[in-house]
């Protein structure tokens, strides 16, 4: 990608959030020991030194937008930052996915939160992705079954091995 | 001692305590395959299990979970870049860029080659050197902690990416994170916002899974695309099988790995973890073309591999000698050994009833066992890669979930998991990359604890730090290689600017 | 179609009626361990398991909630129905976070079962320290020096039975924190500290193989497991103070939950297999139940606050 705004944006949540981090530390208690080292030293010098290696970074970084110069980091070369169309649509996707399956993991148990959830992210992710695009009904009626049952094989077959055979309890 | 070892081969040599110990090892490998679940947690399982066995027959089937999941850490960290426990974080770094080209067996073969070198290495090294290197690790008081973890520290710029400055960033990052939870001198509160579970601090597994598991999800996830088909054709299976000539040929890098191995492992709450990341950082120095490393060079999976089934045998070493376990798995084995009977120190190496040699030689068995099992397994191991992308993502979650929920049973670490993956996502995503982080974590609280330890025991004094010859030789070391990494990133810097500019 | 429902309601009713009647247990038994599989309450769970398992009849599952030592177990188990289905591992660990005003649980929110096992503090030195007994060390301590002590874990129930005894000996010793007791053993083996105090159990090998030697303990008598240690008492020092593991439920379990396994864990105890396990692990059996019980929660209880209220300032 040529211009990723996100960048520069990540070193700005650096720099600020370093900042709450430091703001944070001048509360904590100063009991001084033996040598002068309070609680809150080590915190206050790690935001500190985050924030003051951050700001060259956004520097560059804001640079590096601005002149639209093609990408050369190489790490950015192992990621590939230029997904599908729906690439952003699939990430959000999976993201609430997963946040909405902590949250009914111990409410609803682990088998129905469990198959919910495989059920939902396959489902999904072939939805968004246009992988369903072109199929005819009875085909897509078909995947889905399939997937579900995957969805109820998968967690079942897991919650057996954990329960009965390692004996670590799962929530129910 | 040879009758030692003779009557030691007959306690080992039955039907079974042989199968105990086999047993004892797929149960460890299974354990270790899945993202958070470790060996302590497989030792702790079969503790019960163990308690109607004869001694050798119990503690082997013990040794064979430790032996077991120390290896298979290496299966997802290689193929899907989620190392399941930290001492396979550094597997991911050559593992995975060499499954992504189609050599995952390769990958996998020397893997399982160079942690049985390690295992039965340290297994050497063990029954002959015990005691004199458990007197050396009673030598490490809070100055040398701190100059050890320093040390460790300096190992951030090796496996920072490019941007040394983006790498540092990551490592304080997560020395920041560990400074949650009660303060390990003064006992106060930091960070901890009325959470109970974060009294304790931040665990290492959630964090750990959520910086590369979780954000290897998310980046799955942004870029599944149906239209790229992993094909089987893609996948070379036939290259599945150990490699013992290659892992020998690497012998630098196995030899640093079961160096650092032997040597960091015995360190009590210290070593485990960083273990491999020194052997990497070790091998990647003395080797002729550094620039290899994390490309899918093979010399890097047998640095780390073998330097994670050596630190086993490490950890063994004051478990045994002194009754001090080093990290959760042996302090569970520890439980094991006492239930059983056995009191560990300097008598059970004095002990003519065989009782150590039959130990001994049920690792060295344990090791055997894990080969096996291994050789056996790796081309279904292989298959994992076909499975399709979109349900592998599923399957990997509920994994991820399970893992983390089953060590505490605590649904505040899955949010702490996710929080971690999150960030772990966009450090990749924008050149900070997740394994600084990790070490961070790791060393931070180390690094702090002690040297506020030391400066209470030695009431104010900072200068013991620096004239300690054992915390001055770390200290030292530390920095020589710290200028060597700044010259050299330096150099690459201006070769950069060159190309650039003839470019 | 309403005949149905109502007969099926009436199943129901009679079901459950039945179950509440039925002898206790009729379904599995979750203990919770607030520590990590592997810890001390872990393994004495474990090692209990199967015995117990056997009595009951049932089986028991044993549920790891850790985090915040022991705080985030225990605070399940207080929220959880005191219906004798949901029990928990309890320790001192229980009393330590109640002192050190970490929860909102108090020990007065629990029934407790039972008491099964005891370990002594004990203060150790390493095998060539300079200090002989207790006292040594205290007048040392006494004529300025600093006397280094190590503990496992700030504001662990170690940390806060060494403070006890600096009070009860009225010196100041210099305690230092480790994060867990094989790095607190460690530092005295190399001489890092002047001394620890620990559990009797962690202490069990180093003592055995006199890399340690032990000066006191905090039982009130002497003990079988170490019959050459003297007791705080003897040497002169009030206190008295143990190192206990039990099982506990949430305020309210119902008579016969608890008598069930009372006459359970006696049952264990009197049968002996228990006593091998126990004295291998270093820990002493010392079953205690019903008022008995309480009372000793309540005198424990209160050195531990006492204590505890010191170490906070």
């Amino acid at each position: 990608m040529d211009r990723d705004i996100g960048k520069p944006l990540f070193d700005i949540f650096l720099l600020v959030a370093s900042g709450i981090g430091f703001y944070y530390a001048t509360t904590l208690p100063s009991i001084t020991s033996a040598g002068g080292i309070t609680p809150a030293f080590f915190p206050k010098l790690l935001s500190g030194l985050i924030f003051v290696c951050a700001v060259p970074c956004f520097i560059r970084d804001s640079l590096e937008w601005l002149s639209q110069r093609r990408e050369r980091d190489y790490e950015a070369q192992n990621v590939r930052s230029d997904g599908p169309k729906s690439a952003v649509a699939q990430w959000l996707f999976i993201m609430a996915l997963i946040i909405g399956y902590a949250i009914i993991f111990e409410r609803l148990g682990y088998l129905v939160s469990t198959s919910l959830f495989c059920f939902l992210s396959v489902l999904g992710m072939v939805m968004l992705s246009g992988e369903f695009s072109g199929m005819s009904a009875v085909n897509k009626l078909k995947s889905g079954l399939g997937y579900l049952a995957f969805s109820i094989i998968l967690s079942s077959s897991i919650f057996f091995v954990f329960t009965a055979l390692f004996n670590i309890p799962l929530p129910n | 001692m040879l009758a030692g070892y003779i009557e030691g081969l007959s306690m080992v040599f039955q039907l079974g305590t042989l199968l105990a110990i086999a047993g004892g090892t797929l149960l460890g490998i299974i354990m270790g395959v899945l993202p958070g679940l470790t060996s302590a947690m497989a030792i702790a399982l079969l503790l019960p299990v163990t308690f109607g066995m004869p001694p050798v027959m119990g503690i082997g089937m013990l040794l064979g979970a430790l032996c077991g999941a120390g290896v298979s850490g290496s299966i997802p960290a290689i193929l899907l870049n989620i190392p399941g426990t930290p001492s396979s974080v550094a597997t991911t770094f050559d593992g995975y860029p060499m499954a992504q080209r189609g050599e995952a067996g390769r990958a996998l073969g020397l893997a399982i080659v160079a942690s049985f070198s390690g295992g039965v290495a340290s297994m050497v090294i063990l029954s002959l050197l015990a005691p004199p290197i458990a007197e050396f690790a009673l030598r490490f008081g809070a100055a040398e902690y701190f100059s050890l973890s320093i040390f460790g520290l300096v190992i951030i710029a090796s496996v920072a990416g490019k941007s040394l400055l983006k790498g540092l960033i990551a490592g304080f990052i997560g020395f920041f994170a560990s400074t949650i939870g009660t303060d390990p001198i003064a006992g106060v509160d930091r960070f901890t916002f009325g959470q109970l579970s974060l009294l304790t601090g931040i665990n290492i597994l959630p964090a750990l899974i959520g910086l590369f598991a979780i954000s290897q999800i998310l980046k799955n996830a942004f870029e599944y695309d149906p239209a790229e088909k992993l094909t089987a054709g893609k996948h070379k299976i036939d290259l599945a099988r150990p490699r013992f000539v290659e892992t020998f040929r690497n012998w630098r890098a196995l030899l640093a790995g079961i160096g650092s191995g032997s040597v960091v492992g015995p360190v009590p709450g210290a070593g485990g973890s960083i273990a491999s990341l020194v052997a990497y950082d070790q091998a990647r120095r003395f080797s002729k073309n550094p620039e290899k490393f994390g490309s899918g060079h093979s010399a890097g999976i047998v640095s780390v591999e073998s330097a994670n089934n050596a630190l086993l045998g490490g950890a063994l070493i004051p478990t045994l000698a002194l009754g001090i376990p080093g990290e959760a798995a042996t302090a569970v084995l520890l439980g094991g050994l006492m239930i059983q009977g056995i009191t560990p120190g300097p008598m059970l190496f004095a002990d003519q009833s065989g009782t150590i040699y039959g130990i001994f030689l049920a690792y060295l068995v344990a090791n055997f066992a894990m080969l096996l099992i291994m050789c056996l397994g790796i081309k279904v191991f292989v298959k994992v890669l076909m499975v399709p992308r979109k349900q592998l993502l599923a399957a990997i979650v509920v994994f991820c979930f399970i893992g983390v929920y089953a060590v505490d049973g605590d649904v505040f670490n899955i949010y702490l998991m996710l929080a971690f993956g999150v960030l772990g996502y966009f450090l990749n995503r924008y050149g900070f990359g997740t394994a600084p982080v990790i070490l961070g974590l790791i060393l931070g609280p180390i690094a702090e604890s002690n040297l506020r330890r030391g400066l209470q025991t030695f009431q104010g004094d900072w200068t013991p730090f620096f004239t300690r010859p054992l915390s001055a030789t770390f200290l030292l070391i530390a920095l020589l290689l710290l200028a060597v990494t700044l010259w050299q990133n330096y150099r690459a810097y201006k070769k950069d600017l060159e190309e650039i500019k003839s470019a | 179609m309403k005949k149905l429902i109502v007969s099926i309601a009436a199943t129901f009713a009679v079901v459950a009626a039945t179950s509440a009647m039925a002898e206790y247990p009729d379904k599995n038994i979750e203990v919770i361990v607030p520590f990590s599989a592997g810890g001390g309450n872990d393994t004495f769970v474990r090692a209990l398991q199967p015995l117990l398992e056997e009595k009951l009849d049932t089986d028991i599952v044993v549920r790891n909630i850790a985090g915040g030592g022991g705080a985030v177990g225990l605070s399940r188990a207080v929220a959880s129905d005191p219906d004798g289905y949901t029990l928990a591992a309890a320790s001192n660990a229980l009393q330590t976070l109640e002192a050190m005003g970490n929860v909102a649980f108090t020990s007065e929110d629990f029934d407790f079962v039972a008491k099964v096992l005891e370990e002594p503090y004990v203060v150790a030195v390493g095998s060539d320290s300079e200090f002989e007994t207790l006292e040594s060390m205290v007048t040392a301590a006494q004529n300025g020096q600093s006397v280094q002590v190590g503990v496992s874990g700030v504001g662990s129930s170690a940390h806060i039975a060494a403070v006890a005894f600096s009070d009860a000996a009225d010196v100041e010793f210099n305690i230092i924190p480790y994060p867990g007791g094989s790095e607190t053993i460690s530092a005295a083996m190399g001489g890092h500290v002047d001394a620890v105090v620990l559990g009797g159990a962690e202490l069990r090998s180093p003592l055995q193989s006199g890399r340690l030697k032990a000066l006191g303990m905090s039982y009130e008598e002497r003990s079988d497991s170490l019959p050459d240690v003297p007791t705080f008492k003897e040497e002169g020092y009030d206190l008295s103070l143990t190192v206990w593991r039990g099982i506990a439920g949430p305020k309210g379990l119902p008579d016969n939950v608890k008598e069930t396994w009372v006459s359970a864990i006696e049952e264990i105890m009197a049968e002996g297999s228990f006593q091998e396990t126990a004295d291998n692990l270093g820990l002493d059996i010392a079953p205690l139940y019903g008022d008995e019980l309480d009372e000793f929660i309540t005198t424990s209880a209160q050195i531990m606050r006492e204590a505890a209220g010191d170490l906070a300032q």
